[in-house]
């Protein structure tokens, strides 16, 4: 197979700028040669000696850490050179990969019967002994969200190992496919040395700049198709755009949605089958005087006011679904119809709010006992440019009801999350990503009601709204169940609660991850979940 | 010179206390807690509250304000500035590490800058109201005018991804740090251009010039030789505060080109609440400011032997 690493160059619009081009033609070849020469003879020279071709790849920025719980290579961008027990498929289902299966044994162990015929790309076979090599640093760090402690991992026998999290968690097995949690060989540290089981094995790291990987000969599994990876970071994502418009990159991830458009031409978007990745979600909750949202029918009120549709066409121009569910509604298989959800209804907004006691002031905004509906929207996580100019819409629609909605962007995720712990907003705009198996995790996280004696800021959420028994019995079914259908439903029934009864959760839409690649890349299937993206099947003709 | 020299280095210290006792009051003053943010990184969950209260017990955050004031500066004068919360990395490490990276396009930019500021700065004063004043008139307003960003997106468009002369971003080869220099370059050439030009129509209007031409030097020898060099004061110190603010504000640009400088590694700090960065960063670039600085006065002895360094 021939390889292409450089595509002709697509057919861009170019007039008053052609007199440029010629002019500076002749002094930019010679500007650049060396750099040009050196990228093809490379490129040659890989073809030549793996004929399956190397693929450019462009990232977003290096946000690998370094010290004792080092994930370089891992997480966020996921090099495919480690694995984990299970693996996340792209519709958000937990199938076997370094684990062939697994068992719960009751209190709280599961039992894991490991593949035995792996070997880690120094040739270290790979044993039980990986995995509680792996699981004790993480329990050496502070046990993660496994909650996994220096006891928990048991060597049965070379392929059999047991994990007893030091507190109750029937979660482990949908966590255990986080990048994080990948299995490094005995001995390794990724923090100096990357040894994996994976597709591809390290060839170079540069910190902040790229991240190349071979492919593995030995690899266990089906053998990656690619002879080498060659992820480049680029923070700012327009000059990811640019990368992959000049040719310096086949494929870039997180292609911004108001650059979508600029795809075009040889160029192409993929986005994953199942959909949605991130879930856009208002919460509705705070303290005095930013109590309005306590009463029931104002929140049900703001949620058949807010127009879904109008957003997700209006924001997203068609990379992105209205969604009923304050997470990816395909990791909730078909419990997640259970959850009905609001449709834009002004009429009925404006009746609950007229039932309510809210009569419309002077100026339209409504009025009750002398106090204004001004409601405020805090949007910050994880950035406020995440999220806009969603709020703007959210203040038009919510005006046209007789709500005044102000809107605050925090510059960061530290000054939203102090405001949250101290309830100073009314709204509050959030969107949240799904990177494991776990559906509970996030309602979970943001609604259990607290521990009286805890820290306060330890349920934010929960502190100011925590709906109460039913929705904590939910969760604790959650936590608990064993089987898929039975989390999934526990889930659902508990994110019901917080949409469809309490209204304190307005779903708005579910986010497409987008990814923009050159026509030379074959094979490439979009993970909704990027951290856990797959390269082995990916190829690239000319 | 030795003893001005000594004099100005023990200047530096009142300053350089201050800049740290702001720096670490500035960073502790901004909302979010450290202890937590950490955690919640760690943990990926919401730690509890005797997780938190064990971080903050194992940070020093428990202890008053100046308590951790005096340890923190204590530590600092040995180099010891920490550890980075959000990477792990010594803080000293972090910031030497990454500083010769934007050093090098700042280097480049200030040079580039001076390059074009300069010989047009002087033409146009030497040929005051000609098409060449004009035109750097016209230049130095689109430089000025024209942001950061907005000149490094042009400039890919153009070279990158219609020419595909020069790399659209990251490091690795020389042609990699032609943009991003250029970019901060056009931005500070703007300001060099017409100060250059205001300074050489004050010296061009001295007694030394007209005693010059009256005596039959040639007009280069003039204009370069003693009017440019008697102009040159006031353009070197702005060149120097202009040098050491690209050291420590090309953020947009080290974002834009991928350029893994210190810049874009402190912002992500400051969003991170990464105290012992931002602190350290502060003090590491205070100290490089005032040594700019420093050298910027230095050569003020050589550009005009009638200062004297030292003397009364």
């Amino acid at each position: 197979m021939t390889t292409s690493r450089r595509p002709e160059s697509p057919e861009l619009p170019l007039t008053r700028r052609r007199l440029m081009h010629l002019s500076g033609a002749a002094a930019g070849a010679a500007l650049s040669g060396t750099w040009l020469a050196s990228s093809r003879a490379l490129a040659a020279a890989r073809s030549q000696d793996a004929p399956t071709g190397e693929l450019l790849v462009g990232a977003p920025e290096d946000g690998y850490r370094s010290d004792e719980r080092a994930n370089i290579g891992m997480y966020p961008l996921n090099t495919n050179i480690y694995e984990s027990l299970v693996r996340l498929t792209p519709d958000y289902q937990i199938e076997p990969l370094l684990a062939e299966s697994w068992e719960f044994v009751e209190p709280n162990t599961w039992r894991f019967s490991l593949r035995d015929d792996v070997t880690f790309h120094d040739g270290t076979p790979f044993t039980a002994e990986a995995v509680k090599w792996t699981m004790d640093r993480i329990a050496g760090t502070g046990g993660g969200v496994l909650g996994v402690d220096e006891n928990s991992t048991v060597i049965v026998d070379d392929y059999t190992v047991e994990i007893t999290p030091s507190r109750p968690n029937r979660r482990l097995v949908q966590q255990l496919n986080h990048p994080n949690n990948s299995i490094i060989a005995p001995g390794s540290d990724p923090a100096t040395e990357r040894i994996g089981t994976g597709p591809f094995r390290e060839v170079e790291y540069v910190q902040g700049d790229r991240y190349v990987v071979e492919a593995n000969g030995d690899y266990w599994g089906e053998p990656p198709l690619l002879a080498g990876i060659t992820f480049r970071f680029y923070p700012d994502p327009i000059t990811r755009v640019l990368a992959l418009q000049s040719g310096e990159v086949d494929l870039i991830y997180e292609v911004p949605r108001e650059s979508a458009q600029e795809i075009t031409g040889d160029l192409s978007l993929a986005t994953s089958n199942v959909g949605a990745y991130e879930a856009l979600y208002v919460n509705i909750h705070g303290a005095e005087p930013y109590d309005l949202g306590q009463d029931p029918a104002l929140r049900e009120a703001l949620a058949y006011a807010i127009d879904k549709d109008a957003i997700v066409s209006g924001v997203w121009q068609g990379n992105a679904e209205v969604i009923q569910t304050m997470i990816p509604p395909a990791i909730l298989g078909g419990a997640g119809a259970d959850i009905v959800g609001t449709t834009y209804d002004p009429e009925k907004a404006r009746q609950l709010l007229d039932a309510a006691g809210w009569v419309p002031g002077a100026d339209g905004i409504r009025e009750k006992d002398g106090r204004r509906l001004h409601l405020v929207m805090i949007v910050g996580f994880p950035t406020a440019a995440a999220h806009v100019p969603m709020p703007e819409f959210v203040q038009a629609q919510l005006l046209d009801v007789g709500v005044e909605l102000e809107i605050v962007q925090t510059p960061d995720t530290a000054t939203y999350e102090a405001r949250l712990a101290t309830g100073e907003g009314d709204l509050w705009a959030e969107l949240g990503s799904q990177n494991d198996g776990n559906p509970c995790f996030l309602p979970d996280l943001l609604f259990y009601s607290p521990d009286p004696e805890g820290d306060p800021e330890s349920a934010m959420y929960g502190n100011a709204f925590a709906p109460g028994e039913t929705f904590d019995a939910h969760i604790d079914e959650c936590r608990s169940a064993v089987e898929t259908e039975a989390v999934q439903e526990a889930a659902a029934a508990a994110m019901k609660v917080l949409i469809d009864e309490e209204f304190v959760v307005i779903p708005i839409a579910g986010i497409y991850r987008i990814f923009g690649l050159n026509q030379s890349v074959q094979g490439f299937e979009a993970h909704p979940s990027g951290v856990n993206q797959s390269w082995a099947g990916v190829s690239v003709t000319e | 010179m030795a003893r001005y020299l000594l004099r100005r280095l023990l200047y530096l210290l009142p300053v350089w206390l201050g800049i740290s006792f702001v720096a670490f009051a500035l960073s502790n003053l901004t909302p979010g807690d450290p202890a937590r943010l950490m955690l919640q990184r760690q943990l990926a969950r919401q730690p509890t509250a005797e997780e938190v209260a064990q971080a903050r017990l194992d940070l020093g955050l428990d202890a008053p304000f100046a308590v951790r004031y005096v340890r923190w500066l204590g530590d600092a004068v040995t180099g010891d500035l920490g550890e980075s919360y959000r990477t792990g990395e010594p803080v000293l490490t972090a910031l030497i590490t990454r500083f010769p990276i934007t050093l090098q396009i700042a280097v480049l930019g200030v040079l580039g800058a001076l390059a074009i500021a300069l010989p047009l700065g002087m033409l146009a004063a030497v040929w005051r109201n000609s098409p060449v004043d004009h035109v750097s008139r016209v230049l130095a307003l689109l430089g000025a005018s024209m942001p950061n960003y907005w000149v490094a997106y042009l400039l890919i468009l153009l070279f990158a991804v219609q020419l595909r002369v020069l790399p659209v971003a990251g490091r690795g080869t020389w042609q990699h740090m032609v943009l991003p220099s250029v970019t901060l370059g056009l931005a500070a050439s703007a300001s060099l251009m017409r100060l250059t030009r205001s300074e050489m129509l004050e010296a061009l209007g001295q007694d030394f010039v007209r005693t010059g031409r009256a005596k039959g030097l040639r007009p280069a020898t003039v204009v370069v030789g003693h009017a440019l060099r008697n102009a040159m004061i006031p353009v070197v110190t702005v060149a120097g505060l202009r040098f050491a603010g690209l050291l420590g504000g090309a953020v947009i640009v080290e974002t834009i080109f991928a350029w893994p400088g210190i810049g874009k590694f402190v912002v992500d700090s400051i969003f991170d609440r990464d105290y012992p960065v931002i602190q350290g960063f502060v003090v590491f670039m205070g100290s490089v400011f005032l040594l700019i600085n420093l050298a910027v006065d230095l050569s003020y002895a050589w550009l005009d032997p009638r200062v004297r360094l030292g003397g009364s």
